[in-house]
């Protein structure tokens, strides 16, 4: 006979802990476990508007170097309108200051699609988390105009309600939230940001229906709790469906046509084109020429150590796909 | 402050903390001397304040001589005796170290001595519904679509002998309990009776509300307690469901209920409880739940907790035979300055058990607190026993505390047991994944606070107390935040 006596062999933190002071653990006598949050709250979160004030001023160079300049990109017209314009931008992880991006430029015009390759870990996910304000980075220098405002001084939630989506390369489960409840609550925020009233669960059911169709998705996927248990592909439908229901000025699809098997990909590749319009953009990160010969990119810009080294049109990506990423290293 | 110093040597005090009825009845029942003959050990855990309550109890029932009142009169008996014997406890207690009692303690603690006169509002179920006012029954609604055979009510009202002869065999085999169990024993002036006969599924489930009428107003030191007491009695194949809700009363009245449930689930009976507790915010509410499980029967619990400036819910299982299945799911919320504490224990005595436990609390106030004591004992015959434990803590403000314990003893050698305790802030990538949708900070921390505990709320039978509990718990986290 075995004699084993537990006591909470298997205690689980939060990973990682709460920044920035630890949290308190202490084991007391008899085996029990106390555990009181410090003061102050640690979220990161919460010390949000606390950005340095010298982003106004980048904001008016920014601003007028986007009258100044003649837009960079081939195929765009003088009189398109300046959608997203990033200048030397830099950003360093929040946790450790390591430096990811190096000074990034580059600029979107309305109607535009631009894709984004580079090796893995050379900063492209980093480019769009950071422009849609994610807490794991902090902007060190540089500026990033978005129609005509300063995005580094707005929110995440003012980034998104302002027009600018991005699906997530990996998007995170939330247990016991329900997609559809999340779908509404983006779309309610939007509305109030537009002063419409907010939709009720059948108005909303209405206008939800017909986007489950252009993704192909099953409306089990709605009453499932968001992106928990979905499969690679089913996470990736679920971020264009978000899409398809938010609308955005400008999109950042992040590897949307990674792990995905053929049938999937279709649709995945039609939804987006069918988002597509003279007005919206288009920022797609891709490792692959396939949907770029799908969705037609004005240009493709090579990323390479936190920088964008190349611009081209799509004969990069082909060569790309034909020889690798030695092919177009620099020639010196 | 209890600003009398008791010496063991007294019998009386000078000066009662105790108001007792203004027309004092003679005892006769029970002498509160301790006896000169008792050992040393009860000697020493001899508590003059104590002594004082039991007698101020005692005081305070209102005689009666009904013959059916003798398994109640029995009980109170063994009660005092074993109340004699308990002092008061203190933090010192290993079951109370964490949960302060002494303001129940320090408090003017007057018992209720007479039925209320309190206008219940009927509620809109048509279940069968039982008010039970500051410990008395005195409501009961909607009892006639019951089944043939089941009995719902007050033990005083019950004449079938079969059934009161049942009832007897398990009032009295006190268990587990602690002091507060037997100021219950004392104190309970009446037994509600829930009975199901054999083989007999009731459909509607009995739902049963707790109202408290009598509470001391803010800064009176003015605590009327009430000791209500009901079993649940299930015979061979039986099956019913009891909801139990514990209701505020009005406004932020002080008081000290003191609600003993006993469950005893037949041979494949099944019970399917729903403990919903959303009392004063000064009040003490001190529960126990003491289930015994025959073989192949099925215990189902949901407590969800959000009450009391004290909540302390002591919940025991007990295995009678094989094949059991046990969940129990419990929800507690300290949005305020409170303590929410379940002390659970499972004694799986036999071989197959099943038991779950999922534990779940949120403090989202500096001052709130939450305790969990959770022990499964799988003893030596249980083997091929499945056992399950979980607890997740989710602390939202500075200085919140929670004091977790999950305890899971093994003794059977061929058992699949599993438990962990985690401890967290809001995950931030979710956060953000909100944000990022546009949806702002607050209205994204409410819905992962929200979904948290819906898991727990999930659990609820019945989709208007799902929608009741769901709405009382945006509430709390609504003011909190
Ligand atoms: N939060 C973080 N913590 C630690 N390291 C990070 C973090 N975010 C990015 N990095 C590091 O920064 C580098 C760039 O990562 P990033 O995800 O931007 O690469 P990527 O170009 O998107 O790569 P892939 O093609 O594999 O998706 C990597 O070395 C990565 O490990
Ligand atoms: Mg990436």
């Amino acid at each position: 006979m075995a004699l084993s006596v537990f006591h909470h062999p298997s205690l689980t933190l939060p990973s990682p802990p709460p920044q920035p002071s630890p949290p308190s653990l202490r084991p007391s006598p008899s085996n029990s476990l106390q555990f009181t949050l410090p003061a102050p709250r640690p979220l990161l979160l919460l010390l949000r508007s606390s950005r340095p004030n010298r982003r106004h001023s980048s904001l008016r160079a920014g601003l007028s170097s986007a009258v100044d300049s003649p837009p960079q990109t081939s195929g765009s017209q003088p009189e398109k309108k300046l959608i997203l314009q990033v200048r030397d931008l830099t950003a360093v992880i929040a946790e450790s200051k390591q430096e990811i991006l190096k000074g990034v430029n580059l600029t979107v015009y309305e109607g535009e699609v631009h894709a984004v390759m580079g090796k893995n870990g050379s900063g492209k996910s980093t480019f769009a988390k950071v422009l849609v304000g994610h807490p794991d980075y902090e902007v060190t220098g540089g500026s990033v105009v978005f129609k005509g405002q300063d995005l580094l001084e707005m929110e995440a939630d003012e980034r998104s309600l302002a027009g600018l989506f991005m699906s997530f390369q990996s998007p995170v489960e939330i247990p016991g939230v329900s997609n559809i409840n999340f779908l509404r609550m983006a779309y309610n925020a939007k509305r109030e940001k537009l002063g419409l009233p907010e939709l009720g669960v059948f108005e909303f059911y209405a206008y939800l229906y017909p986007k489950l169709e252009l993704v192909n998705m099953k409306t089990d996927f709605l009453d499932r709790n968001v992106n928990e248990g979905f499969s690679g592909g089913e996470k990736k439908r679920n971020e264009i469906l978000q899409l398809a229901v938010l609308g955005a000025e400008l999109a950042l699809l992040d590897e949307i046509d990674s792990g995905l098997d053929v049938d999937a990909f279709q649709d995945v590749a039609k939804a987006v084109n069918g988002l597509l319009t003279p007005t919206n953009s288009v920022l797609l990160i891709t490792h692959y020429l396939r949907l770029l010969q799908f969705i037609k990119p004005t240009c493709i810009h090579i990323m390479e150590n936190g920088k964008i080294v190349k611009t081209g049109d799509i004969s990069l990506a082909e060569a790309l796909e034909k020889d690798g990423y030695e092919a177009i290293a620099k020639p010196h | 402050m209890a600003a009398i110093a008791f010496t063991p040597q007294v019998q009386r005090p000078p000066l009662s903390l105790f108001s007792t009825p203004k027309t004092p009845k003679p005892k006769t029942r029970v002498s509160l001397q301790p006896s000169s003959s008792s050992s040393s050990t009860s000697q020493l855990s001899y508590d003059p304040f104590v002594h004082q309550l039991a007698e101020s109890l005692d005081d305070s029932l209102p005689s009666s001589s009904s013959s059916s009142s003798s398994s109640l009169q029995s009980l109170r008996d063994s009660s005092v005796q074993t109340v004699l014997s308990t002092p008061w406890p203190t933090r010192k207690d290993e079951p109370f170290r964490f949960t302060d009692t002494s303001f129940i303690k320090n408090s003017q603690i007057t018992p209720i001595s007479r039925p209320p006169s309190f206008p219940t509002t009927p509620d809109d179920t048509q279940f069968p519904s039982l008010d039970i006012v500051d410990g008395f029954l005195v409501n009961l609604s909607n009892l006639g679509e019951l089944p043939n055979g089941v009995f719902v009510g007050s033990l005083l009202e019950l004449s079938d002998e079969t059934i009161l002869k049942r009832v007897s065999e398990f009032l009295s085999t006190s268990s587990q309990g602690d002091l507060f169990w037997s100021i219950n024993g004392i104190g309970a002036p009446d037994l509600t009776v829930v009975y199901v006969p054999a083989g007999c599924r009731v459909e509607s489930p009995i739902y049963l509300r707790y109202f408290a009428n009598e509470g001391g107003d803010i800064g009176s030191p003015k605590l009327p307690l009430s000791n209500p007491r009901v079993l649940v009695l299930v015979e061979k194949g039986g099956e019913i469901g009891v909801i139990e809700e514990f209701l505020g009363g009005d406004g932020d009245k002080a008081y000290w209920v003191n609600s003993v449930l006993e469950v005893v689930v037949g041979e494949g009976g099944k019970v399917r409880h729903s403990y919903v507790q959303n009392q004063s915010v000064n009040a003490a509410h001190i529960k126990w739940t003491s289930v015994r499980q025959e073989s192949a029967s099925t215990y189902e619990l949901v407590e969800i907790s959000t009450g009391g400036r004290l909540s302390r819910h002591n919940l025991h299982v007990q295995q009678l035979g094989p094949d059991t299945i046990t969940e129990l799911s419990t929800l507690h919320l300290s949005a305020g300055d409170q303590t929410q504490d379940l002390h659970s224990s499972i004694v799986l005595d036999h071989p197959r058990g099943y038991s779950r436990q999922l534990h779940k609390c949120i403090v989202s106030h500096s001052e709130g607190k939450a305790v969990f004591d959770g022990n499964v004992k799988v003893n030596r015959y249980a083997q091929q026993t499945d056992g399950g434990q979980l607890t997740r803590s989710l602390l939202l403000a500075p200085r919140a505390t929670v004091n977790v314990k999950p305890n899971l003893q093994i003794i059977a050698d061929d058992v699949k047991c599993s438990h962990g305790a985690a401890i967290s802030d809001l995950e931030e990538t979710q956060l953000f994944y909100f944000l990022a949708r546009g949806i702002s900070l607050e209205a994204a921390r409410r819905a992962l606070v929200y979904s948290f505990g819906a898991e727990v709320i999930e659990g609820l039978p019945y989709p208007w107390i799902k929608t009741k509990v769901e709405s009382q718990i945006k509430e709390l986290l609504e003011g909190s935040s």
